[in-house]
C-alpha cells in the first residue's frame, strides 16, 4: 500500500511483472524515481512476491498413496473411498492436527532457544533436555502437544469400541487377523512414541509419532467401514480410509 | 531479548521438517503396514525419465509408474489442495484429483504440458469440492494454518510465511487460486490460463488485484515491509 495515488497497487505489480507497455512503464519508472512512497511500495511487492515464492510445498499424509491405489485397484465407486465417509472419527484426530502444526514448528524453536543455540541442532538438545530452567511458553507448547496425542488416543479408542462390536460378527480367523494388524499399528505407535520421547526437540519425531496415530485412525476406519473380509481391509497391508 | 522474543528470532533452517523426515523415515517402525519408508518406496519406481515415457507406462499397465507419476507431483497437488480448500480437507481432494488423473490419462493427448493438465484437474477437484460444501451448506473447515500463527508480531521466516499463508487462506478463492499458481507455484500466466479456461490477460489482472489484496490483508496484521524484506 502507497499513500501515493499516482498509481494503485495493481499496476505497480504490473510493473513489477513487466507487463506493462513500454510507454506506461517508463512513465511509473519516472515518477517512481521522485516518488519515495511508490519506490518503497515497488520494493515491498518484489519482497511480497519473493516470500510468495519461497512459501514450503507441505508433504502429503503418508495415508494419501494407499488410499488412490486402493480406489484405483478395485474400480469402485469414488464414494466408498472417500475420507468423507470416515470424516466423523477422525474429527479428533484432525482437530489435533491444528495444534500438533503449532507444535511441530513451535517446539524445536523454543527448545533451540532455551539451551541458546539453534533450534536446527539435534545434539545440542539431547544434551540439554534437562535444563532447569522452563520457559512458560515451551510447557504451554508441550503441554498442546500432549491434548493432541490425548485427540488422537480418543478417536482411537471411539473406532475400537465401534470394531469391536463389528467384530462380533466375524469369523476367528478374521479376528485373529485384525488383532495381528492392529498389534503392529500399536508397536508403531510405540516405537515412534519413543522416538519423540529420545529426540523431544526434533519435529520430525513428533511429526512420525502423529503420522502413526493417522495411521492407526485410518486403518480402524476402513475395517469398520469394510467388515471382516481380509481382502477388504487388508489388501495393501494398509487400509484406504 | 527475553526468551520469546529470542525464540522467534531464531531462523529455522529452510523447510526445517522435510529434511529431517526424510532422514528418519529410513527408519520408521511403520514399515510393513503398506507405508513403506517413503525415500525406499521412491528408489524402489523405475520410471522413465520424461513426462510422455510415464504417461506411455501408465497406459500400459505398469503400476510402478503410476506411483512414480504420484511421487513426481504428489506434493505440488497436495499443496495446491491445502491452499485451496484448507488442510483439514486436502487429503479428500488431492485423492480425489490423482484419482481423475488416473482415470484420464487415457484422454490425455499431450496437447498441454502433463503439469499443466494435472494442475487443471487439480483446481477442478478444489473448486468443485468448494462448492459441493457451499451447496450442503457445510461451514468451512477450520484451516491449521490459523492456529499455526500466533498473535505475536511476526519475526523470523517460519512465521512470516505462517502469516503469508493465514492471508492466502483468507483472499477470495479466484484471487487465492491464480495467486497460488502463479507465485506459489511458479507457472506462466499461459499456463494459469490454460488451467482456469480464461484469458491470459484475465489472468495477469486477477494477479495483481490479488497481490493488492494480499499486501493489504498483511499490512492488517501488523507484516511490515521491513518484515517482508529481510524474510
Amino acid at each position: 500500500m502507497t499513500a501515493c495515488r499516482t498509481y494503485p497497487t495493481e499496476r505497480l505489480s504490473a510493473f513489477v511483472d513487466g507487463d506493462l507497455s513500454a510507454t506506461e512503464a517508463a512513465a511509473v519508472r519516472a515518477h517512481a524515481a521522485t516518488c519515495p512512497d511508490c519506490t518503497a511500495a515497488l520494493a515491498d511487492l518484489r519482497a511480497l512476491v519473493a516470500n510468495t515464492a519461497g512459501l514450503d510445498a507441505p508433504e502429503p499424509p503418508p495415508t494419501l498413496w494407499p488410499s488412490i491405489a486402493g480406489a484405483l485397484d478395485k474400480h469402485e465407486p469414488r464414494g466408498w473411498f472417500s475420507i468423507a465417509n470416515w470424516r466423523p472419527f477422525a474429527v479428533g484426530a484432525l482437530a489435533g492436527a491444528a495444534v500438533v502444526g503449532l507444535a511441530i514448528v513451535a517446539l524445536p524453536v523454543l527448545r533451540g532457544t532455551q539451551r541458546g543455540v539453534p533450534a536446527a541442532s539435534p545434539g545440542a538438545e539431547m544434551v540439554a533436555t534437562s535444563t532447569a530452567t522452563v520457559d512458560p511458553l515451551l510447557h504451554e507448547a508441550e503441554a498442546e502437544f500432549a491434548e493432541a496425542a490425548a485427540a488422537y488416543e480418543r478417536s482411537i479408542e471411539k473406532l475400537r469400541g465401534l470394531l469391536a462390536r463389528e467384530e462380533a460378527r466375524w469369523s476367528p480367523q478374521e479376528r485373529t487377523r485384525m488383532a495381528e494388524r492392529l498389534g503392529r499399528l500399536d508397536d508403531a505407535i510405540a516405537r515412534s512414541r519413543e522416538l519423540a520421547h529420545r529426540t523431544p526437540g526434533d519435529s520430525a519425531g513428533n511429526e512420525q509419532l502423529f503420522a502413526a496415530y493417522q495411521q492407526k485412525i485410518a486403518f480402524l476406519a476402513a475395517a469398520v467401514h469394510r467388515g471382516g473380509e481380509e481382502g477388504e481391509w487388508d489388501k495393501a497391508g494398509a487400509p484406504t480410509p | 531479548m527475553d526468551n520469546r522474543s529470542a525464540a522467534m528470532s531464531v531462523k529455522p533452517p529452510t523447510k526445517p521438517m522435510l529434511g529431517a523426515t526424510a532422514q528418519l523415515t529410513a527408519q520408521l517402525p511403520i514399515d510393513g503396514l503398506g507405508l513403506r519408508p517413503k525415500a525406499a518406496a521412491e528408489a524402489k519406481v523405475h520410471a522413465p525419465d520424461t513426462d510422455a515415457a510415464l504417461v506411455d507406462a501408465i497406459r500400459r499397465g505398469d503400476a510402478g509408474s503410476r506411483e512414480a507419476l504420484y511421487h513426481r507431483f504428489k506434493r505440488r497437488v497436495y499443496a495446491l489442495a491445502v491452499r485451496i480448500v484448507g488442510a483439514v480437507d486436502a487429503e479428500e481432494v488431492a485423492q480425489e484429483a490423482f484419482i481423475r488423473i488416473f482415470r484420464g490419462l487415457t484422454k490425455f493427448r499431450g496437447d498441454a504440458a502433463l503439469a499443466t493438465w494435472i494442475y487443471r484437474l487439480a483446481v477442478n477437484a478444489a473448486l468443485s469440492h468448494r462448492s459441493r460444501r457451499a451447496a450442503a451448506a457445510q461451514p468451512e473447515a477450520p484451516d491449521d494454518v490459523e492456529a499455526q500463527v500466533s498473535a505475536e508480531p511476526a519475526r523470523g521466516d517460519a512465521v512470516l510465511r505462517a502469516r503469508i499463508e493465514r492471508a492466502l487462506a483468507r483472499l477470495p478463492v479466484g484471487y487465492r487460486t491464480v495467486i497460488v499458481l502463479h507465485d506459489v507455484e511458479g507457472l506462466e500466466h499461459e499456463e494459469v490460463a490454460q488451467i482456469l479456461g480464461c484469458h491470459v490477460g484475465t489472468s495477469k489482472s486477477q494477479l495483481h488485484k490479488a497481490r493488492a489484496r494480499l499486501r493489504e490483508m498483511l499490512a492488517a496484521d501488523g507484516i511490515t515491509a521491513a518484515a517482508l524484506e529481510n524474510g
